[in-house]
């Protein structure tokens, strides 16, 4: 008797459901694509991507989605507010089609027609992308900041954990988390505020570090992995930061002065060399060719602050490195010279494959996130040519950028969407150096980035899911014991 | 004899009731309204599992749920006033239960008093209340329970879901069960103990079993649950007191006398209330700051944009903090007074002119509101949005989301305001101004129609320049180079110089104005015209501005008891206060 009375409940419920759903039947077909968000359209994506939900632009009362697979397979979804493709056959169907391309067709359902839309071919890469990306989520303020944290997020699906947050230890400030070449077991990260601290994590053990020395500026900043992983190469600035008035801009974040140091893991020392911290230049963003024997870093000529600060240039230049012996070459060579081009570098990235060296280019300063001009460009290390990412960039800030650990997938923060909130994409590149349109990362929701009042900073790719024993960071935060780097003088 | 004092209790209990109604929907609402502007409670089921996921999430929720209605203070009021009324309710079942003590009555309005002092302070969240609520209700329930042996299994099963509800008051409730069976003697001794270390097992292991699960929380955090306190880093121990009241309340109804006779209970009954009537009011004089209230009305009349009200507060008592006397003046300026006016009143330097940006969530907030009408939209842009991020439990602020909404508006940059103007669509009381403003989002004509935005667009620097503490002259400089008929821009950078008493300064810029002042000379500018005037010539009469008969007589009167007299300060303040010459020689 129970069990009929459950088939009467359930029978009709499930008969139902489909009539819920719409047949299309003779739609009015029109040649333009649809408006999407997030912009799917013809983008590459690796085959183990989450589903790339999403919603169409505009006023409509139900939109229905076609996914057919250049070599099998089809998905049909149809829904009053958004395309969630469910994750299973979304896995499947890239599994399948893994090289080829989905080719979705969209109609939309506008005061009681179905309109359907010229489809659009989504390419599957044959490039392996990493486990998932590590990021830090805060709003994009000025000087205060609230709730905040490093999260880490599974590419495959939408699970977002949270590394580090600020509710633990309120007050704190995180940021700069860096890996050595995306291992997920060997991350530096930094603590601000009264609990302030350098952590270093490593296979055997989490220590908490004050990197600030009397003979350095301040503590160590934007930090880089040497490949070994026993170097890491760290920038020590004073910094500060303006308002602009005009409607158009609106931070504006200055070096006083900055230098280059390197610690060295194994003996605790920090040390530099005079062509790192000259007087009359300013040295900031380190980072390492990957066989680990050259230092790319920007370099400036000082400028009165913050009066010119609109004059104030980086070059791209690069100084050789002997990991054996910790030292560095007496030559700095200019790859990328400021003044000739009259624009300023930032973030040099070098691929790790050797390859290429990514970088930020915009009119001036060095923290590009609050410039709208902000590019991606490429450095052919071998040929020495530069050229804008024209196939990634956007007329809004396009800034910090990471490689996947095989150097055919970068991510990078852009405020294409509305000016002001950093979100993450992710675009391929293969052998030949050909970019493909970047896809904003994947959420559940696909309004999730227009609601969302976080940006997303410095998106590191990592191979796989960081453990990070959360009670240790917080018990030696608290402690305020903290290892001293010592400095080697010159 | 019972019955009346139980009529007795009902009638002060809405007695009670109508006070705290009264008090904080009228004497005290502008802390009501205040408290309002810091958290955005949002319809939406995101808003509701991101609030409730964590222990006294619930309590949380439903804390800034009835905290909205703060917009509207006497409403808010009416919500207070009902939960601590119903406090007292659920007590006195609760102590009845002990022992039925009618005389002894009064006592169980203690938590409720006590809560309505703690109240008067802005940081004391609602769902603290709520989170006591919700224990007594749990704890109601568990009286009506018969059987002893599911009383005790509802009490276990209550424990963790009153945790994950109300946060740390599940501790009240537990010891609250405990007393009642020891009381109820209805259970041996030997369950009496299994039953505490059952509970008291539940108690130290439900927080460190949450914090497997919410991790990035503190302990400390994890304990107390919801948010009884804006600063996350801070319990305060009147909160335990509290609890103690709420505890020892009832346990005392079990041990009190129980009189006979009609006029001993009424003379206890009667003590009682003429005790706990005399310390709520001592209570509430030391809790209450009615300075604090007097800047909140200054913001509110400052907000609702009714600079006739703040004059007229002023001219019943002079502002005197640097925030209070910058909104005299930007209600001064707005009214076209400023520079007739604006030294009758106290005035404390430039700070009370445009403040400077402090790291807190209170100050830029309201500051934002000086910067935002001069036109430094891009500053007023950053005050509140910095304002909001330092609300120190980590919400945000519709009054904040406002007016970034605004401020992204008047820049263009729609996107952003859409963002904004979205969120404010899920709100309850701005809901209404967003459907409005979504509907002129890219209209430029409409955004035109609109004075304010258009004063704003039209004001705004076309110049871009570094916005500094220290150069508020030049700033201002820059917008009036912009638009000569900028009368506001004027009259701050004239009104800047004469605080600062940089007369040169004044002096130089004074010919600026004459499209916007036209032939009559501002009193103050008169005052300070002729002092100058006066410094390097003998008569000041000869003056050659149309300086007024009654400036030039009583410069010289001023300038002879100045000039004569070592201490002339106090001979010159009855009649000369209201002068721009006496804040320039007595004022900091």
């Amino acid at each position: 008797m129970k069990r009929n009375f459950l088939y009467i409940l359930i029978i009709p419920f499930l008969l139902l459901m489909p009539a819920c759903r719409e047949t299309i039947s003779s739609p009015q077909v029109q040649d333009n694509r649809p408006e999407i968000f997030p912009d799917y359209v013809e983008v590459t994506v690796p085959a183990t991507i989450a589903p790339l939900n999403f919603r169409a632009t505009g006023d409509y009362s139900k939109i229905n989605a076609v996914i057919k697979g250049s070599q099998s397979g089809e998905l049909d979804i149809q829904d009053d507010e958004s395309i969630r493709i469910h994750p299973k056959a979304w896995e499947r169907l890239l599994a399948d089609n893994m090289g080829g391309s989905l080719d979705i067709t969209v109609s939309l359902k506008q005061e009681g027609e179905w309109i359907q839309y010229a489809s659009f071919p989504v390419y599957i890469s044959e490039y392996p992308i990493d486990y998932g990306l590590v990021y830090r989520l805060i709003a994009p303020g000025y000087e205060v900041y609230s709730k905040m944290g490093i999260y880490q997020r599974n590419l495959s699906d939408f699970t977002q954990t949270a590394l580090l947050e600020n509710t633990l230890m309120p007050g704190t400030c995180m940021n700069c988390h860096s890996f050595c070449v995306t291992n997920p077991r060997q991350m530096s990260l930094h603590l601000r505020g009264e609990y302030g601290a350098t952590v270093l994590m490593s296979d055997s053990e989490t220590r908490l570090y004050n990197t600030k020395t009397d003979q350095t500026i301040s503590a160590c900043v934007y930090p880089y992995w040497h490949p070994s992983g026993k170097y890491i190469a760290y920038s020590v600035n004073q910094t500060q930061q303006a308002f602009h008035e005009i409607k158009s801009e609106r931070v504006e974040v200055l070096d006083l002065q900055s230098d280059i140091v390197v610690y060295n893991r194994e003996t605790n020392k920090l040390f530099s060399c005079p062509l790192l911290k000259s007087k009359a230049a300013f040295e900031t963003y380190p980072s390492f060719s990957p066989d680990g024997r050259t230092m790319y870093f920007c370099t400036a000529e000082p400028k009165p602050l913050p009066g010119e600060y609109n004059h104030l240039r980086y070059s791209l230049c690069r100084i050789s490195f002997d990991p054996d012996s910790g030292t560095f070459g007496n030559q700095v060579d200019t790859l990328i010279n400021a003044r000739e081009l009259n624009k300023s570098v930032s973030t040099p990235r070098p691929s790790y494959d050797g390859k290429y060296i990514m970088y930020t280019l915009a009119d001036y300063g060095n923290f590009m996130i609050w410039h709208r001009e902000a590019d991606l460009w490429l450095l052919d290390v071998e040929t020495g040519e530069t050229r804008a990412l024209t196939e990634a960039n956007s007329d809004d800030a396009d800034s910090y950028h990471s490689w996947s650990s095989n150097s055919h997938w970068f991510v990078f923060g852009s405020r294409r969407i509305d000016g002001l909130y950093t979100r993450p994409y992710i675009a391929s590149m293969d052998e030949n150096g050909k970019v493909t349109k970047p896809f904003l990362v994947p959420q559940n929701h696909p309004s999730y980035y227009e609601t969302s009042l976080y940006s997303f900073n410095v998106p590191e790719f990592v191979s796989g899911p960081v453990k990070m024993d959360v009670r240790e960071v917080e018990k030696k935060a608290l402690s305020k014991e903290r290892i001293p780097f010592l400095m080697v003088n010159d | 004899m019972n019955k009346q004092i139980q009529y007795t209790g009902l009638a002060l209990n809405m007695l009670f009731g109508l006070c705290v109604f009264l008090f904080l929907g009228y004497f005290y609402r502008y802390h009501l309204v205040y408290q309002e502007q810091f958290q955005m409670f949002l319809f939406t089921s995101d808003y509701l599992a991101e609030t409730t996921h964590k222990p006294g999430g619930f309590a949380d929720y439903a804390g800034r749920f009835f905290t909205q209605f703060y917009y509207i203070p006497w409403l808010g009021a009416l919500f207070i006033a009902l939960l601590l009324m119903l406090i007292q309710r659920q007590l006195l079942k609760i102590a009845d239960n002990f022992g039925k003590k009618p005389a002894f009555m009064p006592l169980t309005f203690i938590p409720s008093l006590f809560y309505w002092i703690l109240l008067c302070e802005e940081h004391y969240m609602l769902a603290g209340v709520i989170s006591l609520v919700m224990a007594l209700m749990a704890m109601q329930v568990y009286m009506q329970i018969d059987s002893k042996r599911l009383r005790i299994v509802y009490a276990l099963l209550m424990l963790p879901m009153l945790y994950w509800l109300a946060g740390g008051t599940y501790v009240v409730f537990a010891i609250l069960c405990i007393l009642l069976e020891i009381n109820a003697k209805e259970i041996t001794r030997m369950d009496i103990l299994l039953y505490t270390i059952g509970c008291l097992v539940l108690i130290i292991a439900l927080p460190l079993l949450a914090r497997g699960i919410w991790g990035q929380y503190p302990l400390s955090k994890l304990w107390s649950g919801a948010n009884y306190y804006r600063y996350q880093t801070i319990f305060p121990s009147t909160i335990l007191l509290l609890w103690g009241t709420v505890i020892l309340v009832p346990v005392l109804f079990r041990y009190l006398p129980s009189f006979t006779r009609p006029g001993t209970k009424w003379i206890w009954t009667g003590a009682l209330i003429m005790a706990l009537g005399f310390l709520t009011n001592k209570g509430i004089i030391r809790m209450a700051d009615w300075q604090k209230e007097e800047i909140m009305t200054y913001d509110y009349y400052i907000r609702k944009q009714q600079w006739d009200e703040v004059i007229r507060m002023a001219n019943q008592k002079t502002p005197m903090s640097p925030l209070s006397v910058s909104f005299l003046n930007l209600a001064l300026c707005k009214q076209g007074l400023m520079s007739d006016q604006m030294f009758r009143y106290f005035q404390n330097g430039p700070e009370g002119l445009m403040p400077s940006f402090v790291r807190d969530f209170t100050m830029p907030m309201m500051a934002g509101e000086v910067y935002y009408h001069l036109g430094f939209v891009n500053t007023a842009q950053r005050f509140a949005f910095e304002a909001m991020e330092a609300i120190p439990d980590f919400q945000k602020s519709s009054r904040a989301v406002k007016r970034l909404a605004e401020t992204n508006l008047v820049n263009g940059e729609y996107v952003v305001a859409g963002k904004y103007l979205r969120m404010l669509q899920h709100t309850l009381y701005y809901r209404d101004w967003a459907n409005k403003t979504w509907t002129v989002l890219r209209d430029e004509k409409k955004i035109e129609a609109n004075p304010e935005w258009s004063h704003l667009r039209r004001y705004r620097t076309q110049t871009d320049f570094l916005f500094s503490e220290q150069e508020k002259e030049q700033m201002l400089g820059v917008l009036l180079q912009q638009d000569f008929t900028n009368r506001m821009a004027y009259e701050y950078l004239m009104a800047y110089c004469l605080l600062t008493k940089d007369l040169q300064h004044f002096f130089s810029y004074y010919p600026l104005g004459k499209e916007i002042a036209g032939q009559q000379i501002p009193l103050s500018y008169q005052e300070a015209l002729i002092y100058i005037w006066g410094l390097s010539n003998n008569d000041p009469t000869t003056i050659p501005y149309p300086v007024s008969a009654d400036v030039k007589r009583r410069v010289q009167e001023y300038g002879r008891v100045y000039t004569n007299y070592q201490n002339s300060e106090p001979m010159l303040k009855n009649q000369f206060s209201d002068t721009y010459w006496y804040y320039l020689h007595f004022r900091k």
